[in-house]
C-alpha cells in the first residue's frame, strides 16, 4: 500500500439548522513516501478540509485514510501541521517554540532534544533571533518558527495550509526556496495547499487540482516528470513550467466560471 | 566621516535653512484632545492628579464653608482625624481581618474555579452538568443568602468566607471558561499535532495562552469579594472594616464612616494597581 492512502473519502458538514453541505465528494488519492504534493482549486472548494482529514483534525463522513498502513483516527505527532495564521506561541521565545515541537517526544534524551532544536533553529536561519519573543519578529520569521517546530517533532508527513499566504512577495519567494532546500535535506512527504499557481508549480512533484465544491479530483499533474527536481527561480521562465502553469490555471478558471454560472 | 566634513556640509546649506527653528512639534495637549490620539503619559498623569485634587478641593470647600452640615458631609480634615482615632484604637487589626477574609474566599474560589472552568471549556459533558446550576446560583442575590450562611455556619469566619465564596465562585468559573474558549483553535491543534495529551494540552497550551486574560478575570473577581465582604461584615460580624463602619454609623460618627469607606476604596485601588503592574511585568511578551 502506498505511504498515504486516501480511500473513497467524503465529507459533509452539518449546518446549525440541521441541513448538510457536501464539501468533499468520495475521492481517492495515493501519495508515495517523499512526494511533495500540492493541492490547488477554486476558493472554498474543500482543499483545507481534505488536508485536515489527513491530519486527523477532521473526521471523514465516509471512507478511510491510511498513513503508513495505519488508519488515521485523530491528530498525532506523525502528522505535522503548519497553519496559515500564526500559530507560534507568544509566551515562548523563538527557540522555546522550536523546543516545544520536541516536548512530547519520549524517544530521545533531553540533551538530544536541545541539539535537534538548535539544528532546526539554524536550518531556518533564526539562530540570531533565538531569544526573541514572537511578537517582536516578522511574519516570515514566524512562519519559519512554525516550520522548524513542526519538523523538530519529526512527523511522517508535513501538512501545510497556505503557509506563505499572508506574506509579502519577497518573503514568500525566500521561504519557497528555503522550503525546497529543507525538503531535499529531510526527504519529507509534504502536502501543501496554495492559491498561488506559480508557487504550486515551483514546489510540487505532483499537483492535484480540485473541482469546485463539493471537491473531486479534476487532474493529477506529475510535475517532476517534466521539470527537474532541483529548481531555482529561473525555472519560472522554463517553457514546461509555463505550460503546466497555463494548464492548471485554465482548469481552475473553468471551474470558477461554472461556479459563477451556477449562481 | 570627520567632524570637519560635517561642519562644512552644515556651512554649505543656505543661511535661512541653517538658522530656521526645527519644525514646531504638536503640543502635547493637542494629542490628548484628539480622538484616538497618540499617548502622552506625562500629561495624562497630570490630568489625573488634577482631577483628583479638584474633587478633594471641592469637597473641602463645601465642607469647610459650612454649606453642608458636617454631620452629612464631614470635611477631609475631620476624616483624617477620624483615621487617627481609628488607628489608635486598633484599626489595623480590623483591616487585617477583612483582608484575610477576602483573600481566603478569593483563593478558595480561584483554586476551584480555574480547573473547573478549564474543564468546562473543553468537555461538553461538564458544561452540560454544571451550567444550569451555575446560572441559577449566579442570579441569587448574595445578601439574601446571609441568613442561610448564618443558620448553617453560625457567626464565625466560616459563614463570611462562604458568603464571599458563593458570591464569586459561580461568576469566576464562567469567566475562566470564557477565557479558555477564547484561546485560538490553532494553538490547540498545534499542541495536538505535536503529540500533546489532553492533560498536557490544558497545562502547557491552554492555561499558558489564557493566563493574561485570566489574571484580569481574577482581578475583577477580587473587587467583587470586597463588595460582598462589607455586606457580610455589616450584617453578621464583630470585627473588620465593615463592622467598624456600621458601628460608627450607629453612634452618628460620620467622619469615621467616611474614613471606613475611603479605607476600602484605597485598599481596592492599591490591590488593583498592584495586579495591573504584575500583569504588565509577567506578560511583557504581549507588547
Ligand atoms: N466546520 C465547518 N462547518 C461547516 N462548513 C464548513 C466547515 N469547514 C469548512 N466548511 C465549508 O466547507 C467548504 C470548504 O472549506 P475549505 O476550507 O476546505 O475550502 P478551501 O478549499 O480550503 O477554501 P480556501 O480556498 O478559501 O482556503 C467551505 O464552503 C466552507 O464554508
Ligand atoms: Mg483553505
Amino acid at each position: 500500500m502506498s505511504f498515504i492512502r486516501i480511500s473513497d473519502v467524503a465529507k459533509q458538514f452539518t449546518t446549525p439548522d440541521g441541513g448538510t453541505i457536501p464539501v468533499v465528494r468520495p475521492l481517492s488519492l495515493d501519495i508515495e513516501e517523499g512526494e511533495f504534493v500540492v493541492f490547488v482549486g477554486p476558493s472554498g472548494c474543500g482543499k483545507t478540509t481534505v488536508m485536515r482529514m489527513v491530519g486527523g483534525l477532521e473526521t471523514p463522513t465516509s471512507g478511510e485514510i491510511y498513513l503508513k498502513d495505519k488508519l488515521v483516527e485523530g491528530p498525532s505527532r506523525d502528522k505535522g501541521m503548519v497553519f496559515q495564521s500564526y500559530s507560534s506561541f507568544p509566551w515562548l521565545t523563538v527557540l522555546g517554540n522550536i523546543r516545544f515541537g520536541l516536548k512530547y517526544r519520549s524517544d530521545i534524551s533531553a540533551a538530544e532534544k536541545e541539539k535537534i532544536a538548535r539544528h532546526y533553529l539554524d536550518l531556518v536561519g533564526l539562530t540570531p533571533f533565538a531569544d526573541y519573543t514572537i511578537n517582536r519578529i516578522s511574519g516570515g520569521m514566524r512562519q519559519r518558527v512554525a516550520i522548524a517546530r513542526t519538523l523538530a517533532a519529526n512527523p511522517l508527513v508535513l501538512l501545510m495550509d497556505e503557509p506563505f499566504g499572508a506574506l509579502d512577495a519577497l518573503s514568500r519567494e525566500r521561504l519557497q526556496l528555503q522550503l525546497m532546500d529543507l525538503r531535499r535535506a529531510e526527504r519529507k512527504t509534504v502536502i501543501f495547499v496554495t492559491h498561488d499557481v506559480d508557487e504550486a508549480v515551483l514546489l510540487a512533484d505532483r499537483i492535484v487540482v480540485f473541482s469546485k465544491r463539493p471537491a473531486r479530483i479534476l487532474a493529477d499533474i506529475p510535475v517532476s516528470a517534466t521539470l527537474p527536481e532541483k529548481r531555482g527561480l529561473d525555472i519560472l521562465d522554463h517553457s514546461d513550467f509555463r505550460k503546466i502553469r497555463r494548464d492548471v490555471l485554465a482548469l481552475i478558471r473553468n471551474e470558477e466560471r461554472s461556479m459563477e454560472a451556477a449562481e | 566621516m570627520s567632524s570637519a566634513t560635517v561642519a562644512s556640509e552644515e556651512a554649505r546649506k543656505p543661511a535661512a535653512e541653517r538658522n530656521a527653528a526645527p519644525p514646531a512639534r504638536r503640543p502635547a495637549w493637542r494629542d490628548v484632545v484628539t480622538f484616538r490620539g497618540p499617548p502622552q503619559p506625562g500629561l495624562e498623569l497630570w490630568l489625573s492628579i488634577a482631577a483628583f485634587l479638584a474633587v478633594l478641593g471641592a469637597w473641602a470647600l463645601v465642607a469647610e464653608t459650612g454649606l453642608v452640615q458636617p454631620q452629612i458631609l464631614p470635611s477631609p480634615f475631620a476624616v483624617v482625624a477620624a483615621w487617627g482615632r481609628l488607628f489608635a484604637d486598633g484599626y489595623i487589626g480590623d483591616i487585617g481581618i477583612s483582608v484575610g477574609r477576602v483573600w481566603a474566599a478569593f483563593l478558595a474560589s480561584a483554586l476551584i474555579a480555574i480547573p473547573l472552568g478549564i474543564l468546562m471549556s473543553g468537555y461538553r459533558a461538564i458544561t452540560a452538568l454544571l451550567e444550569p446550576i451555575i446560572d441559577f446560583v449566579r442570579y441569587l442575590p448574595v445578601p439574601a443568602l446571609v441568613p442561610l450562611t448564618l443558620i448553617w455556619l453560625g457567626i464565625g469566619e466560616g459563614s463570611k468566607i462562604t458568603l464571599l465564596w458563593i458570591g464569586t465562585f459561580f461568576q469566576l468559573i464562567l469567566l475562566v471558561a470564557d477565557d479558555a474558549r477564547r484561546v485560538p483553535k490553532e494553538f490547540i491543534e498545534t499542541g495536538r499535532t505535536l503529540g500533546a495529551s489532553d492533560s498536557s494540552l490544558m497545562k502547557d497550551v491552554l492555561l499558558r495562552a489564557m493566563l493574561p486574560n485570566m489574571v484580569d478575570s481574577l482581578r475583577i473577581t477580587l473587587g467583587w469579594c470586597w463588595t460582598y465582604l462589607i455586606v457580610a461584615e455589616i450584617v453578621a460580624s464583630s470585627s473588620g472594616i465593615g463592622y467598624e463602619l456600621w458601628t460608627a454609623r450607629r453612634y452618628g460618627k460620620s467622619p469615621e464612616v467616611f474614613a471606613g469607606i475611603l479605607t476600602i476604596g484605597i485598599i481596592g485601588l492599591v490591590s488593583d494597581q498592584a495586579i495591573r503592574y504584575l500583569h504588565r511585568r509577567w506578560f511583557r511578551y504581549l507588547q
